[in-house]
């Protein structure tokens, strides 16, 4: 598998390691029930089709970043910076 | 030669500063250390990354000249530099203004002489001098603007030349390093061999220069002894 | 290759009948002049440059070539390509020793050793064809219903038995003295495939300016262009692929691999290949690898692999003599080889009548032609029959006579009535298949063509073309043309201006057939898969025992594995089944294709990485002073660090730890901890980020003090511990230990990156920056103090425990000096740049003299921690919560921080859960194992009864007795209690005290000295 990283462009899968899903939201400060961190640690789909996973660029710019892959044929459709999407989620909720 | 201790440690040049008076600075600095003993400036010889791992001379292949030439590092300063949050801007502006080098984007390297600054990842850079001294000033010059950490030590530098250079490193580099692909002023971070690099071309030649850690030195030259072995190659020491 | 091709036309005649009696007088690819002696099973043979090992056993008459895998019934050589399931045969000898070598494959050079395999005592008496006497056993599915009772019988006798009669070769006995490269290639276009498809591919994207790279398995480019008597545009197909070559070597951007075979297909462009750079050679020359892996990038690719023949199945079609007709034309063609004096033909095809004019005119006899097809054109006919040779349409060979080597045939004509015709040689022409299996290994399925009576590429793998016979087009002028065509417009799709240019002219021909699945009435063993010994009576058997889905044909008969993986054998293994199933062949379905299309030497995927290269190692500053001073090291992870260091008269290594232990306790010693994780954290917000990644509080933190750090995972787990030290208002410096140093850092950037993007913190690892030493025992401050510069003060007001400082030390080099401590003992750790680890190391022990300073490595540094009762990375295993490791009570309360609310589940706050506790064997002799279970004294061993285990053990100079800690119900509560250490495993069974993980100095007077 090859995979674009936006820094260091195409890259062969060996650089990078797997995290799986980027969905889940880590439930931040005192006020997060167990529930929730129960959910964010352990609840996790698992579709055939599309899915935005974490990867992190290890062996390159150590980036961690966002992949929408199918998980049937292993087509990457987009590869962001994680920190990209996450702040741009955090100005999301903020606005 | 001076010491090198105390070349490191007195010396106050600004990152611009060229090797020559950086030399003066450090014999100055070397007669002002009188307290070190003789046995212990012989004591504290610092010790290169590629020692006992490297041997100078022509290897491999013996017929016809050298595919590659391989030209060993030391003394060099290397300090990395993360931009604070929101401080590129600034960054960039500093480093013009103090210092004459601007900030390479992604998969650059900004090479003047033996002085770059090398991307290394997002909002990060490595700062190359001739030597470690140089590189002294930059965490007050770039204070609350970028997180500055000297990493003179971490790194084995190697300068890699020679007509199978690009061959040679094609055995190692998944990297594409065909001239419609890279070329001078390109840099990029990833592996070789199972070890971490850091890799940027210097010249058409093609020149180029690779860092990795210092711990992994004898099995990264291992590995470049190897690759090399079948188009003959050169080793020289060079302290630049 | 350019000359090899030249070299059909002068014909040069030196070879006697003598040397080579199968060798035709003129013609063939072969170099003449440049004769090449080697030897076979000891027999000395000479061949030409040129030759495989297969042309030259050939031309010197030799058929028999092995013994087959079960039945050890006599084979000869089948085809003259990577497809070859009978001749393998063990090449070369002593170290250079490599079984399984396809005679088809193996390039003839001067003083060739090769012996078959799979025989004894010899290749014509073999005493264990007795095998095929009891073929009834080794019928499909034999392992599963023989050998299996009683079971004790197996690993004693049945494997070793069936290892050696049914083995193939044997590896060499030494270690493989040549090396092997890894590569890697970026193309536009790869063009895989060295016959008129690829080649016309490879001109057509070549001559845009493309970056292209073509792979062929041959030593010779050009394919079947090197095996036909065909003309393209006026000149032989030779000579035009010799030309071909050229111009696409006169190409800068274009690379030609030969000798290479592309074995896997894999996702987004990525393509493996091994190029076989020596093995043509006796010995590769001197520092030149013998073969060299190739990992490919293309943006587009070609398929342009070729075709594969169809044996037929009939009654002895296994005999040597029995080849396929295409094989047959290219030892005739090529290599200038008769395979027979007296050959027949078995086709169901024109291209069959092919092989009968191509021997004709090689002036080889032609014995019959048997067609199962009816009509046959007249001009065929007479063709042959003006040679002499028996014309038998609408028929078909039923068997094959003669043991070591085919004597005769067995043929049924359109009437039913049986003729037995003399001949020495057969040619089958059953038609072709495409290979399809690059374009099946991203689990893609090959489709069925009614028209060719074969799979064809189905959806092919993104920016993948298939041209040529590889696509299903037979004719010379459709390779030629699909091949410029798939070019051009691969070329095109990656930006290059290119065009097909027009095709040039070759002869018509007709590809027409009509297969014979398999002799409607064969006479004796019928084989579907020569190199697994299936039959078709084992596939019968398989469709009778209900193992009709083709996945479950393939692993219940075998056929289709090995090292051929059924090339030659699938698709009529699903002709037979689709016969006996009633359904057709599409319908039965093709097993899936992987990677490698053919073996790849374990050898060319470990390339450089073996010996001492197998992993990179990593070395610690002091590395040069411990190798000079007898240090034993031990690997902890990649790195290589100082184990013990043994002096004169030690003999044991406990003696040497004791010492070391001994003297840290009571003088000083001083061990490399450069191992250990180094990550600069700076920035804004540096503090608010330690606070969310450590579970225990740092607001209370001075500028100038560390403390310990302990983080767990979001599960609530312990992920690792170590310090955090604060060098400045916004500058800190974490410690991670050696095992977790990278998951650490790569958990910090998750979290800085993902998590909290928001908080302005900069990571830097500094771990190969900084050499960092522990100086421990009482004398560690007047030791330090002689390197340590005048002007800082590190007595024990000014630097009490926990302090944190940047110094200088031997003339103005700046360092960092941490009052921490692991062994218990007034302790620093003293940092300086790696460049001066080795000065600083050197320093050191000099400093240390007069107070009888050692080194000590990691096995006392490890019997100190076990002494102190500190958890390390057996305690800190993944399944230990803070609690479980008595760190519980230093939580922090009042912040969020990773594992906060996961810790709090309630069996991780279970009571009873395993808790660290200290252990001393009540019989002070006896010895302590790690790994020992922990039951009540009166217990049977049970899991239920299991109370926990012994986690580190070590013999403690200090207390004269081994000691161990380790992880027990309610530990803490029980101090004093005695339970067992049960350790089946080593048969140890010993009555232990719980006790104190503490076991010197409990109050910690030591530390702050």
């Amino acid at each position: 598998m090859r995979i674009r990283c936006p820094h260091c462009g195409e890259r062969d899968n060996g650089e990078f390691s797997y995290l799986g899903d980027a969905a889940p939201r880590r439930p931040d400060g005192m006020e997060a029930s167990a529930q929730a961190m129960h959910d964010y640690v352990y609840l996790r789909d698992n579709p055939a089709g599309t899915l935005r996973e974490l990867w992190y660029h290890a062996a390159g710019c150590r980036s961690w970043l966002v992949v929408t892959r199918d998980t049937r044929t292993h087509a990457i459709e987009a590869v962001e910076p994680a920190r990209d999407v996450a702040r741009a989620r955090s100005s999301g909720e903020a606005a | 030669m001076s010491d090198p201790a105390t070349t490191r440690a007195s010396s106050s040049q600004a990152f611009s500063s060229q090797a020559s008076s950086s030399q003066a600075a450090s014999s100055q600095a070397a007669s002002s250390q009188a307290a070190s003993s003789q046995a212990s400036a012989l004591l504290w010889r610092p010790r290169g990354a590629w020692e006992g791992a490297t041997k100078p001379g022509r290897h491999g292949a013996p017929d016809g000249a050298a595919g590659v030439r391989l030209t060993l590092r030391d003394g060099f300063g290397l300090a990395t530099l993360i931009a604070a949050d929101g401080k590129d801007a600034d960054l960039q502006a500093i480093l013009a203004e103090r210092f004459g080098l601007s900030l390479p984007e992604a998969g650059a390297a900004q090479i003047e002489g033996e002085r770059g600054l090398i991307w290394s990842a997002p909002g990060q850079w490595l700062a190359l001098a001739p030597s470690p001294h140089v590189l002294r000033d930059l965490p007050e010059a770039l204070r609350g603007v970028a997180a500055v950490t000297d990493q003179s030590d971490s790194r084995a530098l190697v300068r890699i030349s020679g007509p199978q250079a690009r061959a040679m490193l094609a055995k190692g580099v998944a990297v594409d390093l065909h001239p419609r692909a890279f070329g001078p002023g390109r840099a990029a971070v990833t592996s070789i061999a199972h070890i971490g690099v850091q890799l940027w071309q210097r010249d058409a030649g093609p020149t180029y220069e690779i860092a990795v850690a210092r711990s992994f030195a004898g099995s990264f030259w291992g590995w470049l002894e190897h690759a090399a072995a079948e188009f003959g190659y050169e080793v020289e020491p060079g302290r630049v | 290759m350019t000359t090899l091709a030249l070299q059909r036309a002068e014909a040069p005649v030196s070879a006697t009948s003598a040397d080579q009696p199968f060798r035709t007088a003129t013609g063939g690819l072969i170099d003449r002049n440049r004769p090449r002696d080697f030897s076979f099973d000891g027999r000395r043979l000479t061949g030409y440059h040129g030759d495989t090992l297969a042309s030259a056993l050939l031309a010197n008459g030799v058929r028999l070539v092995g013994r087959s895998f079960k039945y050890h019934r006599p084979r000869g050589i089948l085809s003259a390509g990577s497809e070859e399931p009978n001749a393998l045969v063990e090449l070369r000898s002593g170290a250079r020793r490599e079984p399984n070598t396809r005679a088809t494959m193996a390039e003839l050079y001067e003083g060739l050793e090769a012996t078959s395999q799979n025989r004894w005592p010899s290749l014509a008496l073999d005493a264990l064809s007795v095998n095929a006497l009891l073929s009834p056993i080794f019928a499909a599915g034999f392992y599963y219903k023989t050998f299996m009772w009683p079971a004790g019988l197996w690993e004693k006798l049945y494997e070793p038995m069936i290892r050696r009669a049914a083995g193939l070769g044997r590896a060499a006995d030494a270690p493989d003295p040549d090396t092997y490269d890894h590569a890697h290639a970026h193309c536009d276009v790869l063009v895989i495939g060295g016959g008129p498809a690829g080649l016309a591919a490879a001109l057509a994207a070549g001559r845009s300016g493309a970056r292209v790279i073509l792979v062929d398995e041959d030593f010779a480019t050009g394919g079947r262009l090197l095996a036909e008597r065909r003309e393209i545009g006026g000149v032989s197909g030779a000579e035009w692929a010799a030309r071909a070559v050229a111009e696409l070597e006169s190409l800068p951007e274009v690379r030609i691999l030969t000798r290479t075979t592309l074995f896997g297909v894999y996702d987004h462009g990525a393509y493996g290949a091994v190029e076989r750079v020596s093995d043509h050679l006796a010995v590769p020359a001197p520092h030149a690898p013998r073969q060299r892996l190739w990992r490919i990038v293309a943006r587009r690719a070609v398929l342009a692999a070729g075709a594969i023949e169809r044996p037929h199945v009939f009654g002895g079609n296994d005999r040597p003599g029995v080849m396929l007709a295409g094989a047959v034309r290219t030892y005739l063609n090529r290599y200038g080889v008769l395979p027979g004096r007296r050959l027949a033909v078995f086709t169901s095809s024109d291209d069959g009548w092919r092989t009968a004019a191509d021997a004709i005119a090689a002036g080889g006899g032609l014995a019959a032609v048997i067609d199962t097809r009816t009509s046959v054109p007249p001009h065929l006919r007479r063709m042959a029959e003006a040679a002499g040779a028996r014309v038998v349409t609408g028929g078909y060979v039923a068997g094959a006579k003669g043991h070591l080597g085919l004597s005769a045939i067995q043929v049924v004509d359109g009437y039913h009535s049986t003729e037995t015709i003399a001949c020495d040689g057969l040619a089958m022409a059953n038609g072709w298949n495409p290979v399809v299996h690059l374009d099946s290994h991203l689990s893609r399925r090959p489709v069925w063509d009614e028209a060719i009576h074969a799979f064809v590429p189905g959806a092919l793998p993104s920016g993948m073309q298939a041209a040529g016979a590889a696509a299903g087009r037979f004719t010379l002028a459709e390779c030629l043309e699909t091949g410029a065509r798939a070019g051009a417009e691969a070329a095109t799709a990656c930006g290059f201006e290119a065009s097909a240019e027009a095709v040039p002219q070759t002869d018509p021909e007709s590809v027409a057939h009509t297969p014979l699945w398999r002799a409607p009435k064969p006479r004796g063993k019928a084989f579907v898969d020569f190199q697994n010994d299936v039959a078709a009576s084992d596939v019968e058997l398989a469709h009778r025992e209900g193992f009709r889905a083709v996945e479950l044909l393939k692993r219940y008969t075998t056929l289709g594995m090995a090292t051929d993986q059924g090339k030659t054998s699938n698709l009529a293994g699903l002709s037979i089944m689709a016969e006996l199933t009633g359904k057709d062949i599409p319908s039965v379905g093709t097993t899936v294709f992987r990677p490698p299309f053919t073996p790849v030497a374990i050898g060319a995927f470990a390339g450089h990485h073996r010996g001492k290269e197998f992993r990179a190692t990593r070395h610690v500053p002091s590395h040069a002073w411990a190798e000079e001073n007898g240090c034993v090291f031990v690997e902890t992870g990649l790195w290589l660090r100082p184990a013990y260091f043994p002096k004169a008269g030690e003999t044991d290594w406990l003696d040497t730890v004791v010492r070391e232990v001994e003297t840290v306790r009571t003088k000083v010693g001083i061990c490399d901890v450069t191992t250990l994780g180094k990550i600069d954290i700076q920035g804004r917000d540096a503090l608010a980020f330690i606070e969310r990644v450590c579970a225990n509080p740092f607001g209370t933190l001075p500028v100038g003090k560390a403390r310990y750090a302990v983080l767990l995972r979001e599960d609530g787990f312990v992920m690792d511990d170590g310090t955090v030290a604060r060098l400045a208002e916004t500058h800190y410096v974490m410690t991670a230990s050696t095992a977790n140093a990278a998951r650490v850092m790569q958990h910090l950037e998750f979290c800085r990156q993902w998590l909290w993007p928001e908080l302005d913190v900069q990571l830097a690892s500094i771990s190969e920056q900084w050499a960092q030493y522990a100086v421990a025992g009482p004398r560690a401050r007047d030791t330090l103090r002689r390197i340590v510069d005048p002007g800082f003060d590190i007595s024990n007001q000014a630097f009490p425990f926990l302090a944190a400082a940047e110094i200088t030390v031997g003339g103005g080099i700046p360092a960092r000096l941490f009052r921490i401590s692991f062994s218990g003992e007034l302790a620093y750790e003293l940092a300086v740049p790696a460049a001066y680890g080795d000065a600083a190391w050197r320093a050191l022990m000099q400093a240390g003299l007069p107070y009888g300073i050692t080194a000590y490595g990691s096995e006392a540094l490890s019997v100190m921690r076990i002494e102190k009762g500190h958890a390390a990375g057996a305690e800190i295993n993944g399944q230990t919560t803070a609690r479980d490791l008595g760190l519980g009570g230093m939580l922090a309360k009042k912040k969020d921080y990773i594992g906060r609310l996961m810790k709090e589940r309630p069996a991780l706050t279970d009571p009873d859960r395993p808790i660290l506790a200290g252990f001393r064997p009540v019989d002070p002799s006896d010895r302590l194992r790690a790994g020992a279970h922990f039951l009540a004294l009166d217990a049977e061993p049970s899991l239920e009864a299991d109370e926990g285990v012994m986690t580190s053990v070590a013999y403690s100079p200090s207390l004269r007795s081994w000691i161990g800690i380790g992880l027990i119900r309610r530990g803490t509560e029980r101090h004093g209690e005695r339970v067992r250490a049960y350790d089946p495993v080593r048969g140890a069974d010993i009555e232990v005290e719980i006790c104190s993980p503490v076991f010197v100095d409990p109050k910690e007077e030591k530390l702050r000295v």
